[in-house]
């Protein structure tokens, strides 16, 4: 009885390791060149009118090319096209594209190609990213092989803006396909890398394009592969798995930093993120009703006084040092510092100072009426106890929320601490506006016109305000700077701009949160590392990298 | 006669419970609060078009049920609407098709999407189980065998220590000390190696297998070792033993003949409800070692509310723990004669 469990033990170990031993042979070293990049996601589909997720776009980058080109300080130049010529009116915008293009295929990419992607992105209202670069579209065609001709509805500051992340897609492959359903699992594009496998949440495997019309990449391969955590992540870099990781835990970092062959690096993430406070300022006289606005905010928010006096009991370098573990930097307003030109890094913050926001609060008369130690309304009505709620899946926030607890308890303010599933946070948040403080974040787009719009008094009722703050004065700026021309000008609104809701404290911003990522020196050699953004899994790293010898 | 009655009430019985869990199931996600057409878009330039094509899409436009427009929040709607064209006959209807509807995420078929992720839950989830049946087994009987003496006490310890190891320690400690050894970190197969020849191929994907299926083995041998242990002893002290011992039977003739068929029917039950668990995925396993199945697609679609695949899922999860059921039933009442006397 033993022996034949024991042999049949005995027989399934060695069929086991004979596979394991046979495939440690095939493991040969491989002719190409292969960069591998460990990340902790997936691309959610390769379809570039229905992704939203950063990695997909990241592989959408590599794969395919667009009018221009987004480098990695802020400027843009022309890609596709060799040449651009605007009318008098800035509503007509002719391209001529660069001859010789090809894609993956071997079809020659025209301005037909061109064309038919711009109407293709325009036609379909569900594309949630795409569609919207579309909005001041007329007209696209393409008046001969190697010229289009794009006519707006209005002339804008940022037409680069709009084009730089509308691929170019084949019509060849796409003209008449289901386009939320045709899932691209070829990708045939004109970028400098080309597909050849991918399996969802598992890898993407890239070959270099050697036939790209620009300067092909010097590696032949390209692998990104998924780990399901981020210790794994640490992991494979250390043992030397992958050569280069783009995102790992903030404890991770100073064990990263002291291993030898690793060089660490740090910057604005490629999409400048922006953690918020979100005050509930919306009056009831802007209380969006109809769309099931409930506006339960605490009266006390809306004084201006009481956001200040909040703001100056904020120890933002501490939060910084504590949850990010110093990992980034002291927050403004909602345009985050890796916007670049469009920051306004002249803006005065509000300094830590406990018995300076105790003075304020005192002089206006929100004092403790019963003892309780926490102040009540001048007219004795509401004592100041907020409600402080945060989506469940922040891994900074409960932390954060705890050190605002500790000030803002030193100037007679309670919380009501609560962190709340995703969704029904956005179904309390807008536009129902039933909260009274939250603690979310936006991640950004190269230009500022969408965080801008999220303070505006139009966007209420549609659940992109977060605050339901309403200036007059700002909302006219808004529409001024969405149709300035002059670059210069332009920015100098834009300035403005900040200059006011900061003045308002509509915000505390805490901090803009840092990228790490993390390489292997003795692998490849040849990273960007002295932009103001950190994204070496970026299309500008990896045409450059080659291999150390 | 008698045995084919048990048979068919019992696979009637089945059947029932699983159209429950259908409609449970569907009105299990219709309660959760949320919108799941903004789930994971909170993006302010999404325009209302834009939501309300998703909505349509998914047929969320339409009524839940008659006399019910939705049911979180619980608002009433039309009770004459055709049943037709609720959400939960379309439901049904596209069920029967073998239609589990599109994932939220990736615009994929669910239908698709579960088969992938099961196949390698299945073969990782089913090594596993097989390996911690063989070991727990053999060293369930040597334990019981040799009940009280120094191998029993140390075999009991180990299995205890083993059952009790969180799996995702354990998982984590063995990846680390794999990789400084050259195994790889995660994954099911390494890049590119799709286009390699059969056996170098599951030859890779053996290697990825490794390490989680010693964990899943080691946490589960302690489960099996344990039952399979208490079982036997409570066979062993019983008269008929005695007897057979007294006739001169070795032991091998007594563990086969007499004490392990009685001894097996615990095991039998426990071994057929973590078989019908296994389509669950070891969703640990799955997180640390990066292994594609169907716990890490649960999870991932809890995370970003893709109500479809969860749908799915736990349906799949459901019908697989019944029909699991059903043959333990099954078997135990053809390995024990007393059963269908009911």
């Amino acid at each position: 009885m033993f022996a034949k469990k024991t042999v049949a033990l005995f027989i399934a170990l060695v069929m086991i390791l004979s596979l394991v031993l046979s495939a440690c042979g095939g493991g040969a070293k491989a002719q190409p060149v292969t960069l591998r990049i460990g990340w902790a996601g997936s691309p959610d589909t390769l379809n570039p009118g229905t992704a939203v997720l950063a990695e997909a776009w990241t592989i959408f980058e590599l794969v395919y090319d667009s009018m221009y080109d987004l480098q990695l300080d802020g400027s843009y130049t022309l890609d596709l096209a060799e040449s651009v010529k605007t009318s008098e009116d800035g509503l007509v915008w002719t391209y001529k594209i660069h001859d010789g293009i090809k894609f993956s295929d071997g079809q020659p990419l025209t301005a037909d190609d061109v064309a038919f992607s711009y109407n293709f992105y325009a036609a379909n209202t569900d594309f949630p990213y795409m569609n919207p670069y579309t909005a001041y579209f007329d007209k696209v065609e393409a008046t001969s092989n190697n010229e289009v001709v794009i006519t707006l509805t209005e002339a804008i500051p940022n037409i680069d803006y709009q084009l730089v992340f509308l691929y170019v897609l084949p019509k060849h492959i796409w003209e008449g396909v289901n386009p939320i359903e045709f899932e691209n699992v070829e990708m045939i594009g004109s970028g400098p890398f080309k597909m050849v496998e991918y399996k969802q949440n598992e890898f993407v495997h890239l070959a270099a394009n050697k036939d790209y019309f620009r300067i092909p990449p010097i590696i032949d391969e390209v692998i990104f592969q998924t780990f399901e955590n981020q210790d794994a992540l640490v992991q494979a870099i250390k043992t030397g798995q992958v050569d280069l990781i783009t995102e790992m835990p903030n404890t991770a970092v100073a064990t990263l930093r002291n291993e030898p062959n690793i060089a660490v690096v740090t910057g604005a993430p490629f999409a400048p993120e922006v953690t918020d406070i979100i005050f509930n300022q919306c009056t009831p006289g802007n209380c969006p009703l109809d769309a099931g606005g409930v506006c339960s905010g605490h009266p006390a928010l809306q004084d201006r006084n009481v956001r200040l006096a909040l703001a100056h009991a904020t120890d933002k370098q501490k939060i910084i040092d504590l949850v990010l573990l110093g990992l980034g930097t002291p927050g403004l307003t909602l345009i985050p510092d890796g916007l670049g030109m469009w920051y306004n890094s002249s803006l005065k913050d509000y300094e830590f100072n406990i018995p300076l926001a105790n003075q304020i609060l005192d002089e206006v008369g929100y004092k403790d009426a019963n003892g309780d130690g926490i102040r009540d309304m001048p007219d004795g009505s509401h004592p100041l106890t907020f409600r402080l709620n945060w989506p469940s899946d922040s891994i900074n926030a409960p932390r954060t929320a705890e050190l605002l607890s500790e000030t803002w308890g030193q100037i007679g303010v309670s919380l009501q601490m609560q962190a709340v599933d995703p969704d029904a946070l956005t179904a309390q948040c807008c536009p129902a506006f039933d909260f009274d403080i939250m603690i979310w974040g936006w991640g950004s787009d190269p230009d500022p016109n969408l965080l801008l719009g999220v303070m505006t008094t139009d966007q209420i009722p549609t659940g992109s305000s977060e605050t339901g703050y309403s200036n007059p004065a700002y909302d006219t700026l808004y529409n001024q700077q969405a149709t300035e021309l002059d670059k210069d000008q332009r920015i100098a609104i834009v300035w403005q701009m900040q200059q006011i809701v900061h003045d308002d404290v509509v915000y505390i911003i805490p901090f803009y949160p840092q990228a790490t990522q993390a390489y292997r020196t003795d692998r490849f050699t040849g990273w960007i590392t002295d932009k103001p953004k950190v994204a070496l899994e970026d299309v500008t790293s990896l045409v450059v990298v080659k291999p150390v010898k | 006669m008698k045995r084919q009655k048990y048979l068919l009430n019992k696979v009637a019985w089945s059947f029932f419970t699983i159209l429950f869990v259908l409609v449970l199931n569907f009105l299990l996600f219709r309660v959760l609060p949320g919108d799941p057409a903004r789930a994971g878009v909170r993006d302010p330039r999404m325009k209302q078009e834009a939501i309300e094509a998703i909505r349509i899409r998914f047929g969320l436009d339409k009524q839940v049920i008659n006399c019910f427009e939705s049911l979180n929040p619980i608002k009433v709607g039309s009770c004459t609407v055709n049943p037709f064209d609720t959400q939960f006959f379309i439901y049904v209807r596209n069920l029967l098709q073998g239609d589990m509807g599109i994932s939220f995420h990736s615009n994929r078929p669910v239908a698709e999407i579960l088969v992938e992720r099961l196949g390698n839950t299945v073969l990782l989830i089913g090594a596993g189980q097989i390996l911690a049946i063989m070991l727990g087994v053999a060293f369930g009987i040597i334990a019981a065998w040799k009940a009280r003496t120094a191998i029993d006490y140390a075999a009991l310890l180990s299995s205890l220590l083993a059952w009790s190891l969180p799996t995702f320690w354990l998982g984590i400690i063995l990846l680390f000390w794999g990789s400084g050894h050259g195994l790889p970190i995660g994954g099911k197969a390494t890049p590119g190696t799709s286009s390699l020849p059969f056996l170098q191929q599951w030859g890779d994907i053996a290697r990825h297998m490794l390490l989680p299926t010693i964990t899943y083995t080691i946490v589960y041998m302690g489960e099996y070792m344990l039952i399979m242990r208490s079982s036997l002893l409570d066979v062993l002290a019983e008269d008929y033993i005695l007897t057979a011992k007294a006739k001169g039977l070795s032991t091998f003739q007594i563990l086969k003949d007499h004490a392990l068929k009685n001894a097996m029917l615990p095991l039998v039950t426990v071994i057929a409800i973590n078989l019908g668990f296994t389509v669950a995925g070891a969703l640990q396993i799955e997180a640390v070692f990066s292994w594609p199945g169907l716990g890490g697609a649960i999870y991932e679609a809890v995370v970003r509310r893709d109500f479809p695949v969860l749908q799915g899922a736990f349906l799949l999860i459901a019908v697989s723990v019944i029909i699991a059921n059903l043959i333990a039933d099954l078997t135990y009442s053809y390995l024990d004669p007393r059963v269908q006397s009911e």
